[in-house]
């Protein structure tokens, strides 16, 4: 398996798109809600918690920042919280916030904190008392700056455009990616407790689609061959296994169309 | 830990010295304290402060850390170890200082068209709502430029 532009020969219909944020139809958006809900709901090891307490707490933290395993981790660990909230709403896929758009700032679907007379799971969530840095935090919170500072597209696509070298992107990709943990504050602002809050995912799945953005304009680009087969703990996956999106059944086509062929 | 850098003089491209890019890299980055912005000036006039934002003539660019917080283990939890067996092939420690690596090229061009042959670089350390952290380590700063 290479690096370069991720193959296209896997039939569409069995990759699942990955949306943004702001074009969810009312019903995909339902389905996502109803995805965290169930998934927020389940106490065990197939439950939002658990997931959410991978990245960080409680110990051990196992999330990898400042680390040449950046994007291979962090894709690893969508792919699998994506597959848990699929095994209670199939078919549902994470979305992506392009932070880049700054009228609103956060995307209304995930900041509106109640929805239909309920809370918004999208808007916060409850924190596992083993996984509280302060025993009083009991639900995620945010505290978002000006939107004006959020990164510019401009600055997005300089990095893309300027870096064949991975380690190069990756770091420069990183920087901005902890600039916007920072721009949303509270819960987010703090590795230890980030990944419970629901915003986190949609983050997270702009930074990969950034990664896999960069792939199709550097073809070829990839990792340094000694760290392809290293492992991504806790996760059954290598390096190698993360390079090509559509292998782990997702995509991130700007729109998508499909018709029936000729059988 | 400080809040605020400045640096020894670094000499710039000479004036003929075509380059296509310019890397300010800062190596050995501690990022065992709180989330901050670190806020890049070069060439900047004496007496630039802390109020100095993205608008300044002297801005190339800011730098984020995500901090790892506080620890969350017991006693030597989050003490980096000095020394590292080369058979241990467990993942690095999770405190192993990290690089920036911030591109410059506009800011070292404007400076060497002004005929600049050297500059300082100042760092201002900024957390959320824009306070001031004391929360900046790292052991050296490069300036690299690319043919």
């Amino acid at each position: 398996m290479s690096a370069a532009a991720p193959a296209v020969t896997a039939a569409p219909t069995a990759l699942r798109h990955r949306r943004s944020a702001r074009r969810l139809s009312k019903a995909q958006l339902a389905d996502l809600r109803k995805a965290f809900t169930l998934a927020q709901g389940i106490g065990d090891d197939r439950g939002y918690q658990y997931w959410a307490g991978i990245h960080g707490l409680p110990l051990p933290i196992s999330c990898k920042h400042s680390s040449p395993l950046f994007l291979p981790w962090h894709r690893a660990y969508l792919y699998f919280i994506e597959k848990a909230l699929q095994d209670r709403v199939p078919g549902v896929t994470l979305p992506w916030w392009n932070w880049t758009r700054h009228d609103t700032g956060l995307p209304p679907a995930y900041a509106r904190a109640r929805v239909d007379g309920k809370r918004n799971p999208l808007a916060s969530s409850p924190i596992q008392p083993a996984g509280r840095r302060d025993p009083k935090e009991k639900r995620t919170w945010r505290a978002p700056e000006d939107p004006r500072w959020l990164p510019s597209a401009a600055e997005v696509n300089g990095v893309l455009d300027r870096n064949p070298d991975y380690f190069t992107f990756q770091n420069q990709l990183e920087s901005i990616h902890n600039g916007i943990h920072m721009w949303v504050g509270g819960t987010m602002g703090d590795p230890s407790v980030a990944a419970y809050d629901p915003i986190f995912w949609a983050h997270h799945c702009m930074i990969d689609r950034l990664w896999y953005l960069w792939q199709l304009r550097h073809p070829g680009a990839t990792l340094p061959a000694p760290y392809l087969d290293l492992a991504l703990p806790p996760f059954a996956m290598t390096v190698r296994q993360t390079l090509d999106v559509t292998r782990l059944g997702y995509d991130y086509a700007a729109s998508t169309a499909a018709v029936p062929g000729t059988s | 830990m400080v809040d605020r850098f400045h640096s020894k003089a670094l000499e710039l491209p000479e004036p003929g010295q075509a380059f296509q890019r310019a890397d300010l890299v800062f190596y050995g980055v501690d990022h065992s304290g709180p989330t901050f912005e670190a806020r890049v000036f070069i060439g900047a006039k004496r007496g630039i402060d802390r109020s100095a934002d993205v608008e300044h003539p002297a801005y190339a660019g800011s730098v984020f850390v995500f901090g790892h917080g506080r620890c969350h283990g017991e006693a030597g939890h989050c003490d980096v170890p000095a020394e590292r067996d080369p058979f241990d092939w467990r993942l690095p420690h999770h405190l192993e200082p990290g690089t920036q690596i911030l591109t410059v090229t506009d800011t070292v061009r404007q400076l060497v068209a002004a005929k600049k042959t050297k500059a300082a670089v100042d760092v201002f350390v900024h957390g959320p709502q824009g306070k001031a952290r004391k929360c900046l380590a790292f052991s050296r700063l490069r300036l690299l430029t690319y043919a």
